[in-house]
């Protein structure tokens, strides 16, 4: 009697344990261009076009259902042997199909109509990842989180940025500084980024205005207008590839910038040694660490969160 | 013919030059008074007059953004203007061709691709930074040209207008892609492809300004001393030829002379289309085809034209920025296609 009551309790937990895996067997999430995409389960084989959708994919611990990166796709390092193939407008889908992945994650800017519907066709689920902010950031790895049957894994790492964020938003005041970001330097004609970028909503988090907040998204702009406005400090993310001044040097030494207040008070600094601040995957709670540590100095010191 | 009295009518009266100095000058005043960030002219005056007179200078922000970015530029984008359109006037007089110019015949590509290559391979001269690239982009403005004038030779021995644009435009192209594949691959070490194929004045500096200066100096004046040669080839070569000119000689020394000066601005600004094209056709419609005329008036009228067309790239879309080169492709192309219906209506 008692043996029938154990393996009946025993048949029942079973049956529970295996509720959440029926559950999960098929997976239907709304991808960024509002497209509902169902598929039977969740995605082993994967192709990731863009380096966000690789570094998500990899926070979330899904590095090795990743079969295929994008061409700029460079971070973490391990990927970088994973097999490359075209984005963009050069999608090349013959590519893509060689690899037999379930699902390709992309950006809707340049491929064309033709070149999803010959992937789907072939039995690949196109899912649409465009971040432009913040909450879209949360989104998309919340999205390839409930694709990756990893949806706990994803919760965790949204979790971890919005505390980073609040960590920081809780410690600095609006004093009205202003923060220039350039993008691309004087030599090359000055770019900056404007409203609706990453880096104008990291300067919101840490306390500080964008200079250049009435452009939007990244714009060429004039040297004068940079001089002019003169912000409290300066964050370039040009790449230094060894030769000539450091891009700092090369800002602090400039004709005619030598009045500017971040200049003079040396608050110019470089960001690029991650590619962070320009892209919309987990890592931008560590650039946001890093324009907080430059902004306010060895005394505020944030950890970055593990 | 050349008694003296006829080369003086010939000439602009010293009246005509000091009234060309004078537009000159006026269109540079009005391009450093205004700017993307207003700046009252009492600053703006008291800035360049003190700068001028070596006196003290109220640091203040006029001074950092007159001195030191508007004034500059203004300098690099006349001087440059004026050597695109003396060379653009030059070429279509040698080689009798309407729609000669370093943009439409590829000198231009072909010296950004110089510029492109001696910056991936880091070629420089000793002692100077910048002087390999301008060396380089030199020097393929040559070999380009060259090139371009040999094909056109074989296909068709009268270098008629059409197969000499043609033989450019595929050359432009060629160059553009090899250009973009140079870019693409050491993009860490080169402007980007937009610099290279729009053109930018932005942070240019005194150094370049002189630079240009010189050279439009030392280039300027052998083209203007040939205004009685490129008079006799604009008849024709046999006429140059008849009349004593050295055709072989006077050919070469033209076309070095302009790959030189053409190289310069490429290395300095990237390639600025169609001033060479346009403005010396405009400087024809008002002066004659008479080069002693010409080329004084194409070079102030390429200047002058040049810092319009710079001025409204800085100010249209103030705080942001257009390349150069839209507005003159935009200008240009329009007065390309004029010019060209033009031309094929009176031939």
């Amino acid at each position: 009697m008692s043996r029938k009551i154990v393996s009946l309790l025993l048949a029942a937990l079973l049956l529970i344990g295996c509720l959440p895996a029926l559950a999960e067997e098929a997976v239907t999430v709304v991808d960024m261009h509002d497209r509902e995409i169902t598929l039977t389960e969740p995605v082993t084989r994967i192709v990731a076009m863009q380096p966000s959708d690789c570094e998500i994919l990899c926070a979330i611990g899904c590095e090795d259902a990743l079969v295929g990166i994008g061409q700029y796709c460079d971070y973490p390092a391990s990927i970088t042997s994973l097999p490359v193939v075209q984005s963009g407008a050069e999608t090349n889908v013959e590519e893509i199909l060689a690899l037999e992945p379930q699902v390709v994650l992309m950006n809707d800017m340049s491929q064309s109509e033709e070149q999803v519907k010959q992937l789907e066709e072939n039995g690949v689920k196109v899912v649409v990842s465009k971040a432009t902010d913040i909450e879209g950031v949360y989104y998309a790895i919340r999205m390839i989180g409930a694709l990756m049957g990893k949806q706990d894994a994803a919760e965790a790492v949204v979790a971890d940025m919005q505390a980073t964020f609040d960590d920081i938003r809780a410690k600095v005041q609006d004093e009205g500084k202003t923060v220039y970001f350039e993008v691309s330097p004087l030599q090359y004609g000055l770019w900056t980024a404007g409203k609706g970028t990453f880096m104008d909503e990291l300067a919101g988090i840490c306390g500080l205005t964008n200079a250049f907040d009435d452009v939007d998204d990244w714009a060429s702009i004039s040297e004068e207008q940079v001089i002019a406005r003169d912000p409290d400090y300066i964050v370039t993310i040009t790449m230094y590839f060894g030769e000539g001044p450091l891009p700092v040097d090369e800002i602090l030494a400039r004709e005619g910038w030598q009045d500017m207040k971040a200049v003079k008070n040396g608050q110019v600094f470089n960001a690029s040694d991650s590619n962070a601040l320009s892209r919309p995957g987990p890592r931008l709670k560590d650039a946001a660490v890093e324009l907080y540590n430059f902004v306010y100095g060895e005394a505020g010191e944030v950890a970055p969160a593990a | 013919m050349n008694d003296a009295r006829s080369l003086r009518r010939e000439r602009f009266a010293p009246v005509t030059y000091a009234l060309l100095t004078a537009g000159l000058l006026l269109t540079m005043v009005l391009c450093v008074c205004v700017g993307s960030v207003p700046i009252t002219l009492s600053d703006t005056v008291t800035a360049v007059w003190n700068a001028l007179w070596g006196l003290p200078i109220p640091q203040n922000i006029a001074k950092n953004i007159i001195l030191n970015v508007r004034l500059p530029r203004v300098l690099c984008v006349a001087l440059a203007g004026a050597s695109l359109s003396l060379c653009g006037a030059a070429m279509q007089g040698l080689l009798r061709n309407p729609l000669a110019d370093g943009s439409t015949i590829g000198v231009s590509s072909g010296a950004a691709l110089g510029a492109v290559i001696a910056m991936a391979a880091g070629i420089t001269l000793p002692g100077s930074g910048y002087g390999g690239v301008m060396l380089t982009a030199m020097a393929f403005a040559f070999g380009s040209l060259v090139l371009i004038l040999s094909l056109a030779y074989a296909l068709d021995r009268s270098l008629a207008t059409n197969s000499i644009i043609l033989i450019g435009v595929i050359f432009t192209m060629f160059i553009s892609s090899i250009i973009s594949l140079v870019v693409t691959f050491a993009s860490e070490h080169t402007r980007s492809l937009n610099f290279w194929t729009l053109g930018s004045f932005s942070g240019v500096n005194y150094d370049q300004a002189k630079l240009l200066g010189l050279a439009l100096l030392v280039c300027g004046s052998v083209i203007l001393r040939y205004s009685h040669e490129l008079n006799a080839f604009a008849v024709g070569e046999d006429n140059a030829r008849h009349i004593g000119v050295n055709v072989k000689r006077v050919k070469l020394i033209i076309l070095i002379t302009i790959s030189a000066l053409i190289g310069v601005c490429v290395s300095i600004s990237g390639t600025v289309s169609f001033v060479g094209l346009v403005m010396p056709h405009i400087a024809r419609m008002l002066v004659g085809p008479n080069h002693r005329r010409l080329l004084p008036a194409a070079l102030f009228a390429g200047a002058i034209f040049l810092l319009l067309a710079d001025l409204a790239a800085r100010t249209l879309f103030s705080p942001i920025e257009l390349s150069i080169g839209v507005v003159t492709s935009l200008v240009g192309a329009v007065a390309f296609v004029i010019i060209f219906y033009r031309t094929r209506k009176a031939g």
